[in-house]
C-alpha cells in the first residue's frame, strides 16, 4: 500500500483491569443468584456466552437480512443459515428423543412453533423495518448496550415500551388470525422427512445467497 | 493520488458502510480513502466490502474502540 | 502495573485469544452450540424479547400501570414471573448476561468506549426502530432469535415465514434508511 497518514496514536491503555473487576463482580452476582436458584446461574452463564460470542464475531442477524439489499453481500446471511442448520441437528435429537420416549408435548413446540397468520406477517415486516432503522435487533441491541452505545440504550428503552404496547394490542391481532395454523414439519413429513425438508430449504437458501452476491457484487470472496 | 477522510465516528451500522460506498465513487484510481469509525461491526463489514470490491485495505486501531480504515482504490 | 497490563494487551497470543474478531462462521457455530445447550438446560431454545414486556411492567407498575386485566398476563405462569421480579426470571437474567458478556468482551479487547449520540437523527431512528421492533416482536411471538433462529431450528414453518417477512421488512427499512436517515 502507498504511504498513509494515520492519526497520531494516543498512548494506549489496557482495559484488562476493568475486565477483571467485572469478572469478580460477576462471581459475586452469580453467587447471589445461586442462593435464589441454580437455574439462574445457568441463565447468567448462557447469557454471558451469547453476549461474548456476538461481540467477538460481530454477529449481526440484522445485517444478514439488510446487507443483501444494501451492498449485495450475503456473508452474514450464509452464516445465519449455517447457525440454523447446526442448531437444527441438536434440536432434532432433543425433540426426537422426547418423541421416542412418548412425550405428549414435544419440547420447544409450545413456545416456538407459532401460529402462521396475519399477526406473524405484520409483526415480521414491522420487526424487519425496525431493526434496520435502529441498527440492530434484540440481541444486537443488548450487545451494543454492553459495548457502550448510547443510541442503543434509547432503542432498548423503546423496544421495551413497544413490547408492552404490542402485548396490549395482542387480543385484537389474535382475533384477526383466529384459525392460524401451527405447522410443525414432523407432523407433515415424519421425523426424517422433516429433517430432509428443512435441509433442502436451508440448502436452497444458501445457494440463492451465493447466487445473489455473485450477481450483485461479482464475487463471493 | 489524493487522500480523503470520511468521519463516521458515532455512526451506527450500516451508515459507515453506505457512506463509504458512496464516497468511493468520487475517488479516482490510486486515491486513498480513510474512514474513521468507532462501531465495532463496521470495522469488520467496511473492510470486507472493500476487499470484495477488489480494493487494497488496511485497518489501524488508533484508540480504544476507534479505527481508521485505509482503502486504496485500484479499479 | 499499568505497563504489565499493557504488555498483556499487546501480546500476540492474547490478541488472538481475546481481541481479534472471530469469523462469522465461527460465530455461527458457537451460537448454534450454545442455543442447543440452552435447550438442554432450560427445556426451551434461546429467546430474548419474551421478557421485554415484563421489563416494562416492572418499571411502570410503581407509576400506576395495572396489567391484571390483560389477557396476555392472565396465565398463572405469567403472574408468577411478574410477581417474582427481574432477578428471578431466567430470560431477564440471560438478557442481562448478554449485555455483560459483550461488555466483558470489549473490556478484554481494550476497546470499550462510550459512543455518544451524534445527532437528532439517531434519536429518532432509535425511538421509531425500537418501538417497531417491540410491537412487531410481540405480534410475531419473537425476534431474530426466538422467532427465527430458535423457531426454524424447532422445525417450525412459522420460522421460515418470519424469515420471509423479515427480508421484506429489511428491504423497506433499507429504502427508508437511504432516503431519510443517511
Amino acid at each position: 500500500m502507498s504511504e498513509k497518514t494515520a492519526t497520531k496514536r494516543k498512548p494506549k491503555s489496557s482495559q484488562i483491569p476493568f475486565a477483571l473487576i467485572l469478572l469478580v463482580g460477576l462471581i459475586f452476582f452469580g453467587n447471589y443468584l445461586f442462593t435464589k436458584s441454580p437455574n439462574l446461574v445457568i441463565a447468567l452463564i448462557l447469557g454471558l456466552a451469547f453476549g461474548y460470542i456476538l461481540q467477538r464475531s460481530r454477529f449481526c442477524f440484522t445485517a444478514g437480512f439488510r446487507d443483501p439489499w444494501l451492498t449485495g453481500s450475503t456473508s452474514i446471511t450464509r452464516a445465519v443459515i449455517l447457525a440454523i442448520a447446526l442448531a437444527t441437528i441438536g434440536f432434532f435429537f432433543i425433540k426426537y428423543k422426547a418423541f421416542l420416549a412418548g412425550a405428549e408435548v414435544i419440547p420447544g413446540n409450545a413456545h416456538f412453533v407459532n401460529p402462521i397468520g396475519i399477526s406473524l406477517l405484520v409483526g415480521g415486516v414491522m420487526f424487519g423495518i425496525g431493526m434496520v432503522i435502529a441498527g440492530g435487533c434484540a440481541s444486537g441491541t443488548l450487545m451494543r448496550v454492553g459495548e457502550g452505545f448510547q443510541m442503543q440504550i434509547i432503542s432498548l428503552i423503546f423496544f421495551v415500551l413497544g413490547s408492552l404496547w404490542g402485548v396490549h394490542d395482542l387480543p385484537f391481532w389474535n382475533s384477526l388470525s383466529k384459525d392460524a395454523p401451527r405447522i410443525f414439519l414432523p407432523d407433515y413429513f415424519g421425523w426424517y422427512g422433516a429433517l430432509a425438508v428443512q435441509f433442502a430449504l436451508l440448502g436452497a437458501a444458501y445457494f440463492v445467497a451465493i447466487w445473489w452476491q455473485k450477481k450483485k457484487m461479482g464475487s463471493i470472496e | 493520488m489524493k487522500e480523503y477522510r470520511l468521519d463516521c465516528l458515532g455512526e451506527a451500522c450500516p451508515i459507515p458502510l453506505m457512506k463509504t460506498e458512496k464516497k468511493m465513487m468520487d475517488l479516482q484510481v490510486g486515491d486513498m480513502l480513510i474512514v474513521m469509525i468507532d462501531h465495532s461491526c463496521a470495522m469488520k463489514n467496511v473492510p470486507e466490502w472493500a476487499r470484495t470490491q477488489g480494493h487494497n485495505v488496511d485497518i489501524e486501531e488508533v484508540d480504544d474502540g476507534e479505527w481508521e480504515i485505509f482503502i486504496e482504490k485500484v479499479k | 502495573m499499568k505497563e504489565f497490563f499493557l504488555k498483556i494487551s499487546n501480546n500476540e497470543i492474547y490478541q488472538r485469544l481475546f481481541k481479534n474478531p472471530f469469523s462469522y462462521v465461527a460465530g455461527a457455530t458457537l451460537l448454534a452450540f450454545f442455543n442447543v445447550l440452552t435447550f438442554v438446560f432450560t427445556g426451551n431454545g434461546w429467546g430474548v424479547t419474551g421478557a421485554f414486556a415484563n421489563w416494562a411492567v416492572w418499571t411502570l407498575q410503581p407509576l400506576g400501570l395495572d396489567v391484571s386485566t390483560w389477557p396476555s398476563f392472565a396465565s398463572e405462569a405469567a403472574q408468577k414471573t411478574l410477581a417474582g421480579g427481574f432477578l428471578s426470571d431466567g430470560v431477564s437474567v440471560r438478557n442481562l448476561g448478554i449485555i455483560l458478556g459483550a461488555l466483558l468482551a470489549t473490556l478484554l479487547a481494550s476497546q470499550f468506549k462510550i459512543k455518544k449520540i451524534k445527532s437528532v437523527r439517531q434519536v429518532v431512528a432509535a425511538t421509531v426502530g425500537g418501538l417497531m421492533m417491540g410491537y412487531g416482536a410481540r405480534l410475531a411471538s419473537g425476534c431474530n432469535i426466538g422467532a427465527l433462529f430458535t423457531g426454524t431450528a424447532n422445525l417450525s414453518v412459522s420460522g421460515w415465514v418470519f424469515a420471509a417477512t423479515l427480508l421484506l421488512g429489511a428491504y423497506i427499512g433499507s429504502k427508508i434508511l437511504k432516503k431519510y436517515l443517511m
